[in-house]
């Protein structure tokens, strides 16, 4: 059995409100997962239920094929960070991974070992409760990779972290998932995964939207438009609009182009003596895919009810 | 085992645990110098010289609250149940930490307390006289089982106050409203089935007639409210979601 993150069908109500209404989804190994959606999709929720902190009113999350309750030595099996500030502040940054370890019958060194690969060699002595969130993200990185697990998740890592963490926290996760690990990791800005991660779930009120790579939802979102960037921007409106195509200009000399390929706009062009300087396929931002993704569930989901 | 582990560190890498425990060897056989040097003639020596533990048992409370409610005040509860997901073991494992602790610490004040009994009373305290060794373990027994009652009453509110405040007023107030009742058949039932009046009958050595329950049936008590809270504080544990 490879080692995943499985979730089938959860929800789960807190007294009126639905958190969950069927999240359901498998996490593959080898690639950086990212788990986005608006706050209060039910990101962490669908979490703290993987790690059964949170019990399902119906169905199931399965790490490695079994129920996180049923792991022996979990931290062998999942790394994850829910909350940083889940710890006790006047213990110290060391103590507090000490505790973790022997929890799970790990030896002292392995402690010194994540110390190490996390950069709080410094602070490990002082007290966790004082750490910055940036350092207790990384504290928090230190507990999840303990055991050496072959699965992360993580909630919300980027959050408080400078701009040089945010930097160590990409390298980090894209070099998890390139040495076969399976990562989860949230947020609620899309920005944030943009560069990070391979695969997206998109989440909104408690379930899946979009189970999809990064580049298959860019190129969905990007539709088949063209950038055209020229000086005569009157000219070419008029050359491409009697071409056939849908023209929008998007700045002084740049216009988007829907309706006709590439090669048929520089025929056109070309034929009308219009100068340009540029043309590209548009490339949509993760960030426009993401709205233009979440405005439809939003849409669909105000007409169904 | 790892579970014990864990919390045997997690124990002694903060500064309540040992300063509680300080609280218990020190206070109890403070408050056995100051009722066995006023003791008057014809008092129950063991229990005089014992009496601090009355006073040694809230830190024992607080020792005990502290081990489960200061992991849901600062929601390190959700890192414990993370590494240990078998909740119940997590429960135990706490349990017996608080158990190891209070013997320790218990044990160290009893013993203070009936060497400054035999130093301060006239006629002395030996503990080779079978009452007042009955006495004496059966108070260390007392202060874990308090310690017990504490752990099982923390894990079902969570909330460091109100298991603080629930544990000490069922230790001292029961007594204060038996005696406001009036009907003496209901006085005596109030007493008996009081966890510190019934446990504390351990340390009576004269006159066990007057007491209001024998003094291994009163500890009995006493392991009777620890077990119900233990359990409720299982189920509480095991069937609500972390926090």
């Amino acid at each position: 059995m490879e080692a995943t993150i499985e979730v089938v069908g959860v929800r789960k109500r807190f007294g009126g409100t639905t958190a969950l209404d069927g999240m359901s989804f498998t996490v593959t190994p080898g690639q950086v997962t990212g788990f986005v959606g608006p706050n209060g999709a039910g990101k962490s929720t669908t979490m703290r239920v993987i790690l059964d902190l949170d019990s399902a009113d119906a169905g199931h999350a399965h790490v490695g094929g079994r129920p996180y309750r049923e792991l022996r030595r979990p931290l062998e099996h999942v790394g994850s960070l829910l909350d940083a500030g889940a710890l006790q502040p006047s213990r110290s940054a060391r103590n507090h991974l000490r505790w973790l370890a022997h929890s799970q019958g790990l030896p002292a060194s392995r402690v010194e070992e994540v110390i190490h690969l996390t950069g709080i060699a410094s602070a490990a002595r002082r007290r966790a409760g004082g750490f910055s969130l940036g350092m207790r993200q990384r504290l928090g990185i230190a507990a999840a990779l303990l055991g050496d697990p072959p699965v992360l998740m993580l909630d919300e890592p980027f959050n408080g972290m400078d701009p040089e963490g945010i930097v160590w926290m990409r390298t980090f996760l894209r070099q998890k998932a390139a040495e076969g690990r399976a990562v989860l990791v949230s947020s609620h800005l899309m920005s944030e995964l943009q560069d990070t991660a391979d695969h997206l779930l998109v989440v909104g009120r408690g379930r899946v939207i979009a189970d999809t790579s990064v580049a298959a939802l860019i190129a969905a979102a990007s539709g088949d438009r063209v950038c055209l960037r020229t000086t005569a921007r009157t000219p070419a409106m008029t050359v491409l609009a009697a071409a056939g195509a849908t023209v929008a200009a998007t700045g002084a000399d740049s216009l988007t182009v829907s309706g006709l390929a590439a090669a048929g706009v520089v025929a056109a062009l070309n034929a009308n003596d219009v100068p340009f300087t540029e043309v590209s396929p548009h490339r949509a931002s993760l960030e426009e895919a993401y709205m233009e993704l979440t405005r439809e569930a939003v849409e669909f989901r105000a007409a169904g009810s | 085992m790892s579970a014990l582990h864990a919390e045997w560190t997690k124990a002694w890498t903060v500064p309540g645990t040992a300063w509680l425990l300080a609280g218990v060897v020190t206070l109890t056989p403070l408050l056995g110098v100051l009722a066995a040097s006023s003791m008057a003639e014809g008092g129950d020596p063991a229990r005089t010289s014992l009496l601090g533990v009355t006073l040694g048992q809230a830190a024992v409370v607080g020792l005990a609250v502290a081990t489960v409610s200061g992991e849901y005040g600062t929601g390190m509860i959700r890192t414990t149940l993370t590494a240990v997901p078998r909740r119940l073991a997590v429960l135990r494992a706490k349990a017996f930490l608080v158990c190891m602790l209070t013997v320790a610490g218990g044990t160290a004040a009893v013993g203070a307390s009936v060497a400054a009994g035999d130093a301060l009373l006239p006629e002395g305290l030996s503990i080779a006289q079978g009452p007042v060794l009955r006495a004496a373990v059966g108070s260390v027994l007392y202060l874990a089982l308090v310690g017990l009652l504490g752990v099982g009453v923390a894990a079902l509110v969570r909330d460091a106050a109100t298991a603080v405040g629930l544990v000490l007023g069922l230790l001292f107030l029961t007594p204060i409203v038996a005696s406001l009742v009036s009907d003496p058949d209901w006085r005596e039932r109030l007493l008996e089935w009081s966890p510190m009046t019934a446990g504390l009958a351990v340390q009576a050595t004269v006159d066990l007639g007057s007491q209001p329950i024998g003094p291994w049936q009163g500890l009995g008590v006493l392991a009777a409210w620890a077990s119900a809270a233990l359990l409720a504080g299982a189920a509480a544990l095991r069937l609500r979601d972390a926090s």
